[in-house]
Order: C-alpha cells, then sequence, then structure tokens
C-alpha cells in the first residue's frame, strides 16, 4: 500500500545553514506521529516544505505515491494535505465564517461563482472546532489566540485533508482549550485522519500520537514509539535538558 | 564626448541631490512620501517668493526654502504618517493626495503659467566646447558636499548611527533603547530641508510650474527603486546611472525618449530583483 | 448562486435606474453634460476598484489601461476606417493585452513597488505615444476629429449611464459571489490564500483581466464621447488622483462607493466652478478627500452602513 506522506533525504539550506538535513520518514494512513524538537530544529521547515511554501535544496517528498516537488502548494492540497501554521494566518477583515469559507472553495473561478457557498458546512466546520453560535460573525481582531488556533484547524479541515499537519496547536491556549482540541483531534483519529503534530507540550501530545519523531539541528535524533522516543538518551540531552 | 560627460556629471548631481531626501525616508520608515515631489515644487516657490518678490539675497531665499522644507515634513509626518501608523499603502495614498492639494494651493496663489527663476549665480563657464552655467556648476558642488555632510552625519554622530539602526531593524533598534519616534521625526525634518534645496536647484534647471514635481518624484522613485533602500552611496551610483542614461539617449538616440530607459529600468529592476541593485537582503 | 439578494436590493436599483433614467426630463443640459462625466469617473473607478480596491495591488497607472482602450479604437477608426463596431471589441482586447503586461510584475512584487511599477507603466506609455508613430498616435498634441456615437447631451447621458449601469450591476453581481470573498481574501493575505488550496495567481490574473476589460471599454466610448485624445489630459497624475479618490470617497471595494465617490466628486468640481475657476478647486477637493480618508479610510460607503446599522440596532431596542 502507498504511503500517504514519505519522505527521502530532504535537505533545505538557508545560505549556510542547514535547516533539515538529510530527513527522511514516512507516515501510514490514519496513523497520528508527533513532531518534536527544540526551538528551531526545523519541524515547521519540514511543513513548509511539505506544502510547497519553501522548495527543498535536495530529496524527495511523495504524497500517496505522487512526487509533488514541482507541484504548487493549490495543488498539494488538493492531493490531500493541509497544515495549520504555528502563528495564526487568518484574513483578518472576514468574520470566521468567512475565513472558513475560503477554505472551502474550490480553485475554479467558475465554481466560485457560479456555485452557493455551502453556508450549513462552514456552520458545521466552525462549531465542529469548538466556536460557539456568537463566535460566527467574530472577526479575528475579536479572538483569543485559542479562538484563532481553532479557526486555523477549521480553515484547514475546510480543505478537505486526509492528512493534517498541526503547527505547534497547544501554544498559547488555556487547559480547557488544549482539551477541546484534543477531543477534535481524537475524533478525528477515528476518522482515520493522518497526523502529523508538532508540540512543545508533550503531557498533551502524548495521547494523541501512535509514534513520534524526534529531531535536532535538522537531523532526525530518534524514531519509533512516542514512549521510546522520548525516553531516548539523546532527545532527553538536547531537548528535555535533563 | 566631452560634453555628455560634463553634462552627465552635473545633471547626475541634482538627481542624487534630488533622491537623497526621499531615499531617506524610504530607509528610516519604510514608506513612500509620494508628496516629496510636491516638496520640491513648494520649495522652488518659496525661493521664488522670497528672493525674486521680495528680492531677498539668493542665499536668503534658499535657506528659508530649506527651513520651510524641514517644517512641512515634520508637519507631515505628525498630521499624516504618524496617525495612519505607516500603514504604507495608505501613507502612500495620502500623500498623492497631499501632493496635488499643494499642486493647487500653488496655483491659487501663484497661477497656473510658469515662472522662469532666475539663476542663483549667473554667469557661464566654458569646458572644452561645453557650455555651463555656473548656477548648475553650484547645484552639482552643492549637492556633492550636502551629500558628503549626510555620508558623514549618518557614520559620525549618535543621531546618525541610530537612523542607521532603525532603517536595518526597526524592533532591534527600539528594543535596544532607540527612540523611534524622534529618529522618524529628524528624518522627515532631514528629508524635508534636503528635498527643499534640491527643489531650488531644480526650478533653477527647469523652470517653476505647478505640474513640475512629477519629474523629480519620478526621479526620486527611480533612484531607490533601483539602488535599494538604505544606501547613500547606492544612491550616487545609481543616480549616475540614471543621469548618464538620459544624457546619452539625448545626445545619442532622440530627446524625446529621455524618459522612457528610465521607466523601462525601474519595471525591470522592481520585477528582476525587487531589492534593487544595492539592497540589503533584509526587507 | 448565494448572492444573498433581498427585495430591497431590487428596489434600490431599480429606484436608481428609475431616477437616473427620468433625468433628461429634469436637469438642463449643462447638468447632464457633467452627469456625462460622472458616468464615465464611476466606470473608471470601479474598474480600479475591481483590482485595488478588492485585491489591494494598488495601481496607480489606471489610466494606462484607459490609454490603451482610447488610442486603439482612435486609431482604428480615425486611421485605418475601422467602423466601430470592431474597432471598440479590439481596443478592449488590446487593453486586456495591456492588462497582462501589467499582471506580469504582479507576479513577483506586491504592495508600494507593485504600485510604483504601475505608475512607471504610465509614464511609459505617455513617452512612448508622444514619440512612436506619431503619425498614427498624433504625437504630444493627440488626435481630434475621432467618430463620436452621439449627438446631444441627453443622448450621450443615456449612452454614458447604460454603460455605466451595465458595468456597476454586472461587477456588483460578481462581486457578491465567492470570487468577490477571494479577492478580498488576497488584499489580506495571499499567503493564506494559497494555504486555503486556491491559486492567487489565477485569482490575481482574473482581476486584472476584468479591471482592463472595464477600463478598456470605458476608455474606448470616452473617447467616442469626447471626440479628441490628449496624451497630457489623459496619462496624468491628477487624473489618477481623481479615479482613487472617487474610489477612496465612495468606498473602496464596494461597486457601489466608486459609482458614488464619482457623482460626489464630479458635482463638488462642478459646483466649486463658480468661486474657483481652474484647477485649484483641487484644493478643496484634496483637503476634503485627505480628511475624509485620514477619519475613515473605508469611505462614506462604510460611514453609511454603520449609521444604518447603528439605526436599525436602537430600532430594535425600543
Ligand atoms: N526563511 C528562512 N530564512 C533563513 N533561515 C530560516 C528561515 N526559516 C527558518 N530558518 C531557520 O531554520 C531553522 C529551523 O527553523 P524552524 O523550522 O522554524 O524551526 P522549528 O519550527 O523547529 O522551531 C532555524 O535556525 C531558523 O532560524
Ligand atoms: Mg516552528
Amino acid at each position: 500500500m502507498t504511503k500517504p506522506l514519505s519522505i527521502k533525504n530532504l535537505v533545505k539550506n538557508f545560505g549556510g545553514l542547514t535547516a533539515t538535513d538529510d530527513i527522511s520518514f514516512d507516515l501510514n494512513e490514519g496513523q497520528s506521529t508527533g513532531l518534536i524538537g527544540p526551538n528551531g530544529a526545523g519541524k515547521t521547515t519540514i511543513f513548509s516544505q511539505i506544502m510547497g511554501e519553501y522548495r527543498q535544496t535536495s530529496g524527495t517528498i511523495e504524497l500517496y505515491g505522487t512526487e509533488i516537488s514541482k507541484l504548487s502548494t493549490p495543488a498539494r492540497i488538493r492531493l490531500g494535505v493541509s497544515r495549520t501554521y504555528q502563528v495564526p494566518r487568518p484574513f483578518a477583515e472576514f468574520t470566521v465564517l468567512e475565513n472558513v469559507r475560503v477554505g472551502l472553495m474550490p480553485d475554479s473561478i467558475w465554481k466560485m461563482i457560479t456555485e452557493s457557498p455551502n453556508v450549513d458546512r462552514e456552520i458545521e466546520l466552525a462549531l465542529s472546532v469548538g466556536f460557539s453560535e456568537s463566535d460566527l460573525r467574530r472577526t479575528p481582531d475579536e479572538l483569543s489566540m485559542g479562538d484563532l488556533r481553532k479557526l486555523e484547524m477549521a480553515r484547514t479541515m475546510a480543505t478537505n485533508p486526509r492528512i493534517m499537519l498541526l503547527d505547534e496547536v497547544f501554544a498559547g491556549l488555556t487547559v480547557g482549550e488544549i482539551d477541546q482540541i484534543a477531543k477534535l483531534i481524537q475524533k478525528m483519529r477515528s476518522e482515520n485522519m493522518t497526523f502529523l503534530i508538532v508540540s512543545h507540550d508533550l503531557k498533551a501530545l502524548e495521547p494523541l500520537v501512535d509514534d513520534a519523531i524526534a529531531i535536532n539541528y535538522g537531523k532526525v535524533i530518534a524514531q519509533g514509539s512516542f514512549a521510546s522516543v522520548i525516553s531516548d538518551k539523546a532527545v532527553r540531552t538536547s531537548y528535555l535538558g535533563t | 564626448m566631452l560634453e555628455i560627460i560634463i553634462q552627465g556629471v552635473l545633471l547626475s548631481g541634482l538627481y542624487a541631490l534630488i533622491a537623497v531626501g526621499f531615499t531617506l525616508i524610504f530607509s528610516v520608515g519604510r514608506v513612500l512620501n509620494l508628496a516629496y515631489g510636491a516638496y520640491i515644487m513648494v520649495a522652488g516657490y518659496i525661493y521664488f517668493y522670497f528672493s525674486q518678490l521680495l528680492g531677498l539675497p539668493p542665499i536668503a531665499g534658499l535657506l528659508l526654502a530649506g527651513i520651510l522644507g524641514a517644517c512641512m515634513g515634520l508637519l507631515k509626518y505628525n498630521l499624516i504618517v504618524k496617525p495612519l501608523k505607516a500603514d504604507h499603502i495608505a501613507v502612500e495614498i495620502s500623500t498623492l493626495i497631499l501632493a496635488v492639494v499643494l499642486q493647487s494651493a500653488v496655483i491659487l496663489c501663484f497661477g497656473n503659467s510658469a515662472k522662469i527663476l532666475l539663476p542663483i549665480i549667473p554667469g557661464v563657464i566654458h569646458i572644452g566646447n561645453a557650455t555651463v552655467t555656473y548656477n548648475v556648476l553650484v547645484a552639482t558642488i552643492a549637492s556633492w558636499l550636502i551629500l558628503i555632510g549626510l555620508y558623514l552625519f549618518i557614520k559620525r554622530t549618535h543621531v546618525g548611527r541610530a537612523m542607521m539602526a532603525v532603517s536595518m531593524d526597526t524592533k532591534g533598534a527600539s528594543i535596544s533603547g532607540v527612540d523611534i519616534d524622534k529618529i522618524n521625526m529628524i528624518t522627515w525634518g532631514i528629508s524635508g530641508f534636503l528635498g527643499a534645496i534640491a527643489g531650488v536647484f531644480f526650478a533653477s534647471y527647469t523652470q517653476l510650474s505647478p505640474t513640475m514635481w512629477v519629474a523629480p518624484l519620478i526621479i526620486a522613485i527611480a533612484i531607490v527603486i533601483v539602488g535599494g533602500i538604505g544606501s547613500i552611496i547606492g544612491t550616487l551610483v545609481v543616480a549616475h546611472i540614471i543621469g548618464f542614461m538620459e544624457i546619452i539617449s539625448v545626445a545619442l538616440i532622440s530627446p524625446q525618449l529621455r524618459g522612457v530607459f528610465t521607466m523601462l529600468l525601474i519595471i525591470l529592476v522592481l520585477v528582476i530583483r525587487p531589492k534593487g541593485l544595492f539592497g540589503r537582503e533584509e526587507l | 448562486m448565494g448572492l444573498g439578494l433581498r427585495w430591497y436590493h431590487f428596489a434600490l436599483w431599480a429606484g436608481f435606474i428609475l431616477v437616473m433614467a427620468l433625468m433628461p426630463e429634469f436637469v438642463s443640459k449643462g447638468t447632464l453634460r457633467t452627469m456625462i462625466f460622472a458616468n464615465f469617473l464611476a466606470i473608471f473607478a470601479i474598474s480600479w476598484d475591481v483590482l485595488s480596491g478588492r485585491t489591494g495591488y494598488i495601481s496607480f497607472g489606471h489610466p494606462f489601461l484607459i490609454g490603451i482602450g482610447a488610442y486603439t479604437t482612435a486609431i482604428l477608426t480615425k486611421r485605418f476606417d475601422v467602423p466601430v463596431e470592431y474597432a471598440i471589441p479590439a481596443a478592449i482586447a488590446m487593453t486586456m493585452v495591456g492588462g497582462t503586461i501589467m499582471f506580469l510584475p504582479a507576479l513577483r512584487i506586491k504592495g508600494s513597488y507593485f504600485a510604483l511599477v504601475s505608475l512607471a507603466f504610465m509614464e511609459l506609455i505617455y513617452q512612448l505615444v508622444q514619440v512612436i508613430r506619431p503619425d498614427l498616435t498624433g504625437g504630444t498634441r493627440g488626435m481630434s476629429g475621432i467618430v463620436t456615437l452621439t449627438r446631444g447631451a441627453a443622448n450621450g447621458y443615456y449612452l454614458s449611464f447604460s454603460l455605466m449601469i451595465i458595468v456597476a450591476l454586472s461587477m456588483w453581481l460578481l462581486m457578491r459571489t465567492r470570487l468577490g470573498t477571494a479577492l478580498s481574501a488576497i488584499a489580506m493575505n495571499e499567503e493564506s490564500v494559497k494555504g486555503s488550496g486556491l491559486s492567487p495567481t489565477k485569482l490575481k490574473l482574473f482581476a486584472f483581466m476584468t479591471s482592463a476589460f472595464v477600463a478598456g471599454l470605458g476608455g474606448a466610448f470616452y473617447v467616442h464621447y469626447l471626440g479628441s485624445i490628449a496624451p497630457r489630459a489623459l496619462f496624468d497624475i491628477n487624473f489618477v488622483f481623481t479615479i482613487i479618490v472617487a474610489t477612496l470617497i465612495g468606498g473602496a471595494s464596494t461597486i457601489v462607493g466608486p459609482m458614488f465617490g464619482a457623482f460626489f466628486l464630479t458635482f463638488l468640481l462642478e459646483y466649486l466652478r463658480p468661486f474657483l475657476p481652474g484647477a485649484e478647486r483641487y484644493l478643496i477637493y484634496g483637503a476634503i478627500a485627505l480628511l475624509l480618508y485620514m477619519y475613515q479610510p473605508k469611505g462614506l460607503y462604510h460611514i453609511f452602513m454603520s449609521q444604518l446599522d447603528r439605526f436599525k440596532k436602537s430600532g430594535d431596542d425600543d
């Protein structure tokens, strides 16, 4: 069976700095994987290369068996991969519903013009990430960090992905909000979504993932079950500082 | 040949002077002051008023124009740029509107027709078979002196170094205790002063008319864009590229194509190297 | 199509069209002539709005597009005796080619940089029309004696108003679809548009093409109304200013705003004429525009709508 995502020998140089240095890993269908590592390890840069926001210096990325290095970001999204951003990037003057609407649009001008927005689906998505009815017409400047992360999730889900890449999903959230997002992820896991999740909050991450990959200075330093990765000696010294 | 070189050097000096005030604001505040050309024009009229209508000595007219130019810069920073919180597009649109307002104000005060400015320093000098007016020669020398002075000011003084720090990294400068607002005020003041001085020379080089602000604005834009932000040396080099390009196309191709190559250069550089030929990487 | 149309939309548009259609019965020829200019300005402002108001790619060189439309049809009809029925569509097509040229830099640059390139385009074409084939373009002096399509103020008014209302209504409807939402999204965050699975390039190209279509249409009919064309008046920063300010005063990104702004501007300038006969009228006009823009960059439409909202809300409280 083809893997949803298969990365081989991924290298990305920024001038003299090697942000990802020969990274290889696969994701299995319906599996959830944690991606951990200290700040600056290269986690976000991996996401950006998968989405095509940065072009890799060398190496290959396959989505369901298709080599995607030459594809545009929207083309990759059509293949079923989608991400959230560490720093949420909402459309600042749109309401929550309109933000979700953009995610739901087909990439065809003709269809944008001729088909109506699916408002029911917009509402369903917004409510599913934990917005209340009264939030739907709010604009981002009225939302908390937690709400903005929810909005990122909703817009990402709106593109109808089979693989979701979540970047620092829990950063800046209250305990209640973490719980809400965790429940949402669990629900999607039961519906066979494939996840790659970056988080510094290992406690929150643990129940959500099957496996983990630890990276440092752009290199994979440990890979395997979550428990084995966080007890790995190299991971403990580099990341947990113990 | 000699004539081309002489004319090129003279014109380029004037262009460098025109552009440098514009570059300063773009570097420090990262906003394009589209009313800059209008400053240049208004300064020309101020000089005209004081020295030709009231009969003050030229140097007094020049200084008054410079001081009033600095005041206009300060006013604009405080009344328009600051309230818009350096929202770039908003600043550009409002400065464009301001330029048209200034243009109409000048028409109201001085009428629509063009005025000839008497040379600041009369007389001509012959170099080979080229005739050079003292006026243009003085403009070029003044331009060089001002540029050197500005360069030293930025490299040697506290305020100058703070300006440089802000232009490289506003946040970083602010964290390390630089008063961004003060530095911006100073920059707008200096820019207004320089623009005004350039305006007087430019007006005496061409002539004084309410619509004369578009040409120097475009030249300033071209030099900043092609040179890239934050570099006085870059400004100087590109002023010479553009100055010589114009003189050569006038002399060898057709006077009417004077501006065409400048426009093409702007478009090409912006598309191929948006950061400019000498631009720093961190935009 | 999900246009969210309500009965009052139909009522307002129908009422507006009716009032405007009866206008020649009630007002003087002079006023009608003023309104013809307002109609054309509205078309140009709508064209600007579709591109710059929506996507945030500010065009400081819109006369570049308008001028291509105007010059193409002027040259075809006057120099080659092409009938207007063919010349105008050709002019629109040419303008769309011009729109494509203007779009190319937008692939790489945005913000202030794009605004400046568009300004450079306008200056470039201004200088080029004067030197390249002046036997065709009329050089610095331009052209006169171009066929006009209508005789008399009333007919000119009907034609320009019909054009304007067709453009306004179709753009208004188009921008109410999800396309309008997607184009606005580009102004807010182009990266997020991409991250939502939409190609900004495709959307931007569409915006440039639509804007060019409207600009070409307006430019072509305008020159056949005036019967003459002069490069200095056309490729002029004051003209850019008039278009942008009409849009901003009315309210960018709304279609109705630019239309309203164009009429407001034209009449304001007209009423100032007895007091300030020359270009100094722009002093008052510019000052008003500047103050208004500083106070509310979203324009009168926005101020009106928020007042209406407040009125509705206080009505609910009773
Ligand atoms: N656009 C960029 N240009 C230069 N260096 C970058 C860029 N993006 C990231 N980096 C560098 O690459 C490294 C990895 O960054 P990143 O992937 O954001 O780390 P993480 O997400 O693991 O914290 C860091 O050293 C960062 O400074
Ligand atoms: Mg990161």
